[in-house]
């Protein structure tokens, strides 16, 4: 082995965007993650969990929901107001069509993938049907006040169950009234405190499951709007919150960092009589768990600390491997440094601009683990902002060091860089 | 009634009078496991250490059945399901620390001892403790823990799932199991922990698919859980000593009970729900009512962690004087076997935790009338002790005891010996403390009238006189009977000092070794002084002539006068036995002997005045007559000698030669009997006074009829007369409305009685016919229920008829 000097780069200041969506496909064998810096990401649950695509994010464009629709196609919506369909072999987000109800909160597709429907800011909840090569507009469900911050299908795609504030509900999706409106604060009346339903679950059964930012998690009979179970699950809200697809286990993550996984399970042995069971508590995340996914085999939950944490339920998995192993994505999956080896310099690219660091030197050496004393500083050369809205997808530097180059999703820009002495300049090339 | 198991024998408390019923004893060994019969919840079964188990009607106190199962029994277990079995924890065979679950066929015959052999293992394995093992749902399967395993066994399928925990401690977590306890509706188990963790398992039918859900609250180990009836309640415990109620599993929602004084050890829920009651380590039982307020404790002596005071009577109630809870001096009632109060001496909060320094009391002394207590606290450093000594006054209208004078530091050093001039005579004057320190002196304490106006009380205490001998450590001192003379030892050497003027009069010494105990002869023998010393010598000097009398070899432990009588008894420890020696002081022959007195080192002993001279049967025990001998071991037992042994030995129940425990600190389990019938016991009882008179002469026809069973009766309008004419015949001479009154109210009474007296009849009734018979009472109560009611009837028709 050679001599090597190792660089301990303490410069490179990334804030990784948080995690503000999750969409399962419907087959189970991809996952698309939207953060909220508008990027969106596509892993492959067959490939070891390799994150297949990145989308880059675009200022005007935030995503709130994300969804998978008729096959393969990702669509996405946020508080622009727009939907977005993205363009999985392009990398970038195709059409956009505009909801026309203000900022869309929630998006869902229905069990066969065939419509869509939103909730937006005015309390409208809308449903596009997904026809090949876009979608379109085809019918207002009953409007009431207050935002429609989540939706759910029933899974034979009759009703919808619609969150916002205070209250859900009901809505018959082939006449477009709402059949029942819970509210579900009453419990909680002296506190007069808004209570947000941030997350909401439509059962085969009718059973509606709610978590709201009491911290509680409640099953209703919305047939009867009466209140089945309760279960306060933390102290502090809870704002996700996903179904397996036997419909026997519930993930929800609350603003605290935990998730508390929900069992269906009988009372009895051999009885019919079964019941929610607050069964395991996982502490992985340090901040509010936004977006949690329930996939046939693990629990899936990313929060705004930036992480994606997929745990494994060990009685799913059949055989000891890479599949019962609990994953956390903390790093970035794509190369977002870049170097010149000539010159001693360092790209780090950000969402928006990039930054290049000379690297501070040394003239002594020493043993192996010696911290060696610096005669030249690590340097902040020069700071590059990109033009227009959309994000930096990746950038590089020539080894040489006097050529800068990123691309956006649509252009692509270089710069020649002079170094004279302290001074450095950029030219547009 | 609240069932205990409490050493050899079985206590039965009343709920709401703390009151011990009934106290049934039998069994040669250890009681382990006591459990209602589910078929019959008038009937206990209680599982010893000698290997049998005993059905008991602890209503009346009366042993039933005996079964003898031949090995150790450890814990028992009984089903409902489970017709004519109960569940037993056994030592397995060969095998040391290595328990096994048995089921064992109870054989059903007419005899009282039964042998019952038929042992059929169940579970391998399994904890020693009663709290390790829990049976589920409908007795449908079994849970057991050890280590960081459990394991389910259920009895239809025969499947034995075992799960187990890591071993690691990570982050302070350990995953031992302490306790396990059942859903009584659900299939859920929940499992306590040594970390302070409350796990609940489900699902536990599939091996791989099970899951729990955790509890945290206690920051160290769960001692034990309860469930309640309907198992939406749970109750868990620990050494924080407090209570905490968990409702629907859900760790958001729970409920505490804090400061119940000292850790928990069990936990029982009434069968009604209505209360649960929690057993400490001091040896105490606390009820609690269902909205988890602390309803009244049953508190029998209080197990201390080092009695430093000594056993002391108090003169004034007759009752023990020792350590209580820390901090604390209880004063103990031997006849009622309860606690008449505790004072809190040092007055300080107590923190429970490891290696924190406690201030605790070390020494108490009563004046000769009880009117004064003094009192000895020091913290537990050993270098540099904060010692105080406190004065207290028993004030009359108070009945209590009162803070008269407090003393910073009395001495340098800890405090060894203290005691008052005993002089009933003299009046409060002549009152003296004397203290001895390990500062090498003595000082006499006396009471000062106060002359500072505003000072609240009238006199206080201030040290007189500071004696020394040598610059020796002062390790003891003694007052003679009549108070003119004190012996302060020092070390190797006696001192007798007069108390008038303080003047050294002569001195004792026995060497080699220090003395270890002094005190003075009483009555006929007030010439003597005796001591103990360190190398197995006791020396008995003469005082008159200034020389030793006599000397014998033994290893005294404890030298303890008797007040009233000239006996002396001293105990001693040889080779892992007590002895017991009582003797007068005039001649070096014991009175009484009594070797291998127990296996455990006496550490205090104390004479405590009997009320009434009791008149001894045999020469024996004369010297017992005036008052009575109490040893506290060093596991902290309280033990008696007793008289009537010989009587005793003649019964076979009960098995007790000469020494009888009367108050075992070990209880081992416990659970709450049927509280609904001591209600409706009580509620006769409130009606009871009112017509008391006129019931009883009512009574013998009433109770032929009641006693009849239904089926032989003959028709009700037959009967009618009979019945009003037994009624009648009291209150001829009464006026037409009295009457008719009285009979509505002797109706209603009458019904009461007969609800009560159904279950009498019940019981006595053999069990295996229950259910036969409680279709029988129901028919019969009907009946009469229709026979009062057309007595009623008929009472006014006679009435108007006049």
């Amino acid at each position: 082995m050679g001599e090597f000097e190792v660089h301990r780069v303490r410069f490179f200041g990334l804030v990784p965007a948080g995690v503000r969506c999750l969409a399962c496909h419907p087959r189970g064998d991809r996952l698309a993650l939207a953060r909220t810096d508008g990027a969106v990401e596509v892993y492959n649950f067959a490939a070891n969990y390799f994150q297949e695509k990145v989308i880059p994010g675009h200022e005007a464009r935030s995503v709130e929901s994300l969804c998978w629709a008729a096959g393969d196609r990702l669509f996405g919506a946020g508080l622009s107001g727009d939907i977005t369909e993205y363009d999985l072999s392009g990398l970038s987000a195709a059409r956009g069509v505009d909801g026309g109800g203000g900022p869309i909160w929630s998006m869902v597709a229905n069990s066969t993938g065939t419509e869509l429907a939103i909730g937006c800011e005015d309390g409208s909840v809308k449903i596009f049907q997904v026809i090949p090569g876009g979608i379109q507009f085809e019918r207002n469900l009953d409007r009431r006040k207050g935002r429609v911050l989540c939706l759910s299908w029933h899974p034979s795609g009759t009703h919808i169950v619609a969150g916002s504030i205070d209250f859900f509900r009901v809505i018959d999706v082939t006449s477009g009234q709402t059949v029942q409106r819970i509210m579900v604060n009453h419990q909680v009346e002296k506190a007069k405190r808004e209570c947000v339903v941030w997350a909401i679950a439509l059962l085969s059964s009718g059973t509606v499951v709610s978590a709201d930012s009491f911290g509680r998690v409640q099953f209703w009979d919305w047939e009867q709007g009466t209140l089945a179970e309760s279960h306060t699950v933390s102290t502090s809200a809870t704002l996700s919150l996903a179904v397996s697809e036997k419909e026997d286990s519930i993930v929800v993550g609350t603003s605290t960092g935990a998730t508390y996984q929900l069992q269906l399970l009988p009372v009895k042995l051999g009885g019919v009589e079964k019941r929610w069971v607050r069964t395991k508590p996982f502490q992985f995340h340090s901040h509010d768990v936004r977006a949690v996914a329930h996939s046939p085999t693990a629990l899936i939950s990313g929060g705004l600390d930036a992480q994606l944490v997929i745990r494994p339920l060990m009685e799913k998995v059949q055989k000891k491997g890479y599949d019962a192993v609990l994953r956390k994505f903390t790093f970035p999956h794509r190369r977002l440094v870049s170097c010149a080896r000539k010159a001693r310099l360092l790209l780090f690219q950000f969402s928006q601009y990039l930054e290049l660091w000379r690297l501070g030197s040394t003239e002594e050496t020493g043993k192996d683990g010696e911290v060696l004393p610096l005669c030249r500083m690590p340097e902040h050369l020069v700071q590059l902002k990109s033009k227009g809205p959309e994000h930096i997808y990746c950038s590089c530097v020539s080894p040489c060091g006097t050529w800068v180059g990123y691309s956006t999703a649509s252009r692509f820009h270089l710069y020649r860089v002079h170094c004279d002495g302290d001074s450095v300049s950029l030219r547009k090339v | 009634y609240l069932i205990c198991a409490s050493g050899d024998f079985v206590k039965v408390y009343s709920v709401n009078t703390e009151e011990t019923l009934r106290l049934m004893g039998g069994h040669a060994d250890l009681v382990t496991g006591i459990q209602l019969n589910p078929h019959n919840h008038m009937q206990l079964y209680s599982s010893s250490l000698d290997g049998t188990i005993k059905l008991w009607d602890f209503m009346d106190g009366i042993p039933i059945k005996t079964f003898t199962v031949g090995s150790k029994l450890l814990a028992l277990y009984a089903l409902a399901s489970a017709e004519d079995s109960v569940f037993v924890v056994i030592p397995k065979k060969g095998e040391r620390d290595t328990f096994q679950l048995a089921s064992v066929k109870l054989t059903k015959g007419a005899g009282q001892d039964l042998e019952s052999k038929e042992l059929s293992v169940v579970l391998d394995g399994v904890g020693a403790s009663v709290k390790h093992i829990a049976f589920g749902r409908e007795g449908a399967y079994v849970a057991s823990v050890k280590g960081v395993t459990l394991q389910v066994y259920f009895f239809k399928r025969k499947l034995l799932n075992r799960f187990s925990l890591s071993t690691i401690k990570t982050k302070g977590g350990d995953n031992r199991f302490s306790c396990v306890v059942c859903h009584p509706a659900e299939d859920c188990i929940a499992t306590g922990h040594a970390d302070g963790k409350i796990r609940l398992w489900r699902n536990f039918h599939n091996k791989k698919e099970y899951t729990y859900s955790t509890l945290h609250w206690h920051h160290d180990i769960v001692m034990d859980l309860a469930f309640s009836v309907e198992g939406t309640r749970l109750l868990s415990g620990g050494v924080e000593s407090v209570l905490v109620q968990w409702h629907n599993e859900s760790s958001c929602q729970k409920d505490f009970l804090p400061r119940l004084g000292s850790p928990i050890e069990f936990i029982s829920m009434s069968s009604d729900g209505a209360l649960s009651c929690t057993l400490h380590t001091d040896n105490r039982i606390t009820i609690i009512n269902s909205n988890l307020r602390f309803s009244r404790s049953i508190q029998g002596l209080i197990k201390s962690r080092d009695v430093k005071t000594g056993l002391v009577v108090d003169p004034r109630t007759k009752a023990l004087v020792l350590n209580g809870e820390p901090g604390h001096l209880q004063f103990y009632s031997l006849q009622s076997d309860q606690q008449l109060f505790s004072l809190d001496i040092v007055q300080r909060q107590y923190i429970h935790e490891a290696g924190l320094k406690q201030s605790d009391l070390v020494k108490v002394a009563f004046s000769a009338q009880g009117t004064w207590l003094a009192t000895v606290e020091e913290s537990e450093e050993v270098a540099d002790p904060e010692l105080q000594l406190k004065l207290w006054f028993y004030h009359e209208e108070a009945q209590s005891f009162v803070l008269n004078t407090r003393i910073n530091t009395p001495h340098d050093n800890h405090i060894t010996d203290m005691c008052f001039r005993d002089m009933d005579e003299l009046g409060d004057d002549s009152l003296i403390l004397v203290t001895t320190g390990r500062d090498c002196v003595f000082k006499v304490w006396v009471m000062v009238e106060d002359t500072d106006p505003e000072a609240q009380q009238s006199v206080s205490w201030t040290c007189d006189f500071v004696g020394s001998y040598h610059n020796y450590q002062a390790t003891n001192c003694c007052f003679s009977e009549d108070g003119s003379l004190l012996a302060v030892s020092f070390e190797e050497t006696v001192t007798v000092w007069d108390s008038l003027t303080w003047d050294l009069k002569c001195t004792f010494c026995h060497p080699p070794g220090n003395i270890r105990k002094i005190c003075f002869g009483r009555l006929t023998c007030s010439k003597y002084l005796i001591g103990a010393t360190d190398y197995g010598f006791l020396c008995c000097w003469n005082l008159l002539t200034c020389a030793l009398e006599w000397s014998a070899h033994l290893n005294v432990v404890v030298l303890q006068p008797d007040p009233l009588s000239e006996h002396i008894a001293a105990v001693s420890w040889l080779s892992k036995e007590s002895s017991l020696f009582v003797f007068k002081p005039n001649e070096p022959r014991p009175v009484y002997i009594q070797r291998n007195l127990c296996k455990e080192k006496v550490l205090l002993a104390a004479f405590v005045p009997r009320d009434e001279p009791e008149m001894m049967s045999s020469e024996k025990y004369l010297w017992l007559r005036k008052s009575q001998l109490f040893f506290l071991t060093d596991t902290q037992e309280l033990m008696t000698l007793s008289t009537k042994s010989l009587e005793e030995r003649l019964t076979p129940s009960s098995k007790q030669l000469a020494v009888e425990e009367s108050l075992p600190v070990t209880p081992f389990s416990l659970l709450l009997g049927k509280h609904r019938r001591q209600q409706a016991q009580e509620d006769a009882d409130l009606g009871k006074p009112v017509v008391h008179s006129k019931q009883e002469k009512a009574s013998p026809a009433v109770k032929e009829l009641l006693h009849t069973p239904a089926h032989v009766l003959p028709s009700a309008s037959f009967l009618c007369t009979i019945f009003i004419n037994s009624l009648l015949i009291s209150k001829e001479n009464k006026s037409a409305e009295e009457v008719a009154d009285e009979v509505e109210m002797e109706s209603e009474k009458a019904e009461d009685d007969s609800d009560e007296e159904d279950v009498t009849a019940m019981e006595q009734e053999d069990t295996s016919h229950m259910e036969l018979l409680g279709e029988m009472t129901c028919k019969l109560s009907k009946s009469q229920e229709k026979e009062l009611r057309k007595i009623r009837k008929m009472d006014y028709s006679w009435i108007s008829a006049f």
